[in-house]
């Protein structure tokens, strides 16, 4: 099933990244619903969402998102190639690479926003 | 019981029911299309603008285009499918007493079916009045 600690690791952290992601979704569909109040309440609670602290929440939002992502592609080649399974170790190294270049983008355009002071 | 296979012919076998194969397959496929959905969304919301500068006209003029309702209306949908299955594997695997997994799923559903309907209100039963 699981081979060694690499695939351990993999699934654990696709676990905790799915139910961080899932609590995550749930707040949101609540406060984007939240615009039928109009423009003064909504304002109010974007202005509350646009705090440091929970912009650096959404950064952690947005990386278990792309792990979650990633990870998920690693066992779709794993379920449907006849390679998969073999090189599971290797795929997931892979997963890090793809997220290290897709994740820094985001961090040289989102840190600059959040510490900028603009 | 969740399927821990690995190869679609090894979750054909461990599957009880054919609506658990089934899960693990839309499992499969609603992940691959969230991948471009989910991604998509965050790069728009928060590359391609500064996600600390959103108001209520952005959201309200983003709602109101049929485009974004059916691309918003199909990630929730699925991301939530998604999202709910998978607790529901984790729910299994964690609470052993039967009686008690019973109230934590009903619990947990229902908090799903509410926030699914408040989302699908907010995209197509609500006229936010762009002019």
């Amino acid at each position: 099933m699981y081979r060694g600690r690499e695939g351990q690791w993999a699934f654990f952290l696709h676990r905790i990244s799915g139910v961080a992601i899932l609590a995550f979704l749930l707040l949101h569909v609540l406060d984007i619903s939240l615009a039928m109040w109009g423009p003064e309440v909504f304002n109010r609670l974007l202005a509350f969402y646009h705090q440091t602290i929970f912009r650096i929440g959404l950064l952690l939002v947005i990386a278990g998102v792309l792990y979650h992502a990633l990870n998920g592609l690693r066992i779709i080649l794993m379920d449907f190639t006849s390679w998969g399974v073999r090189v599971q170790r290797q795929l997931w190294y892979g997963v890090w690479v793809l997220f290290v270049v897709m994740y820094l983008p985001a961090l040289f355009k989102i840190l600059p926003e959040i510490f900028g002071g603009k | 019981m969740a399927i821990r296979a690995r190869r679609y012919e090894d979750a054909k076998q461990q599957a009880g029911t054919n609506l658990e194969l089934a899960w693990w397959v839309f499992m499969r496929i609603s992940g691959l299309l969230l991948v471009f959905l989910a991604l998509g969304h965050l790069y728009i919301q928060n590359i391609l603008i500064n996600a600390g500068e959103i108001d209520y006209d952005y959201v309200a003029k983003r709602l109101s285009q049929t485009t974004w309702k059916v691309y918003d209306w199909l990630l929730l949908a699925l991301a939530l499918l998604h999202g709910t299955n998978g607790m529901r594997y984790v729910i299994d695997d964690l609470v052993r007493n039967p009686a008690v997994r019973f109230w934590v799923k009903t619990v947990f559903y229902t908090v799903v079916a509410i926030l699914f309907f408040l989302g699908s209100l907010v995209l197509f039963n609500y006229d936010f009045q762009i002019s």
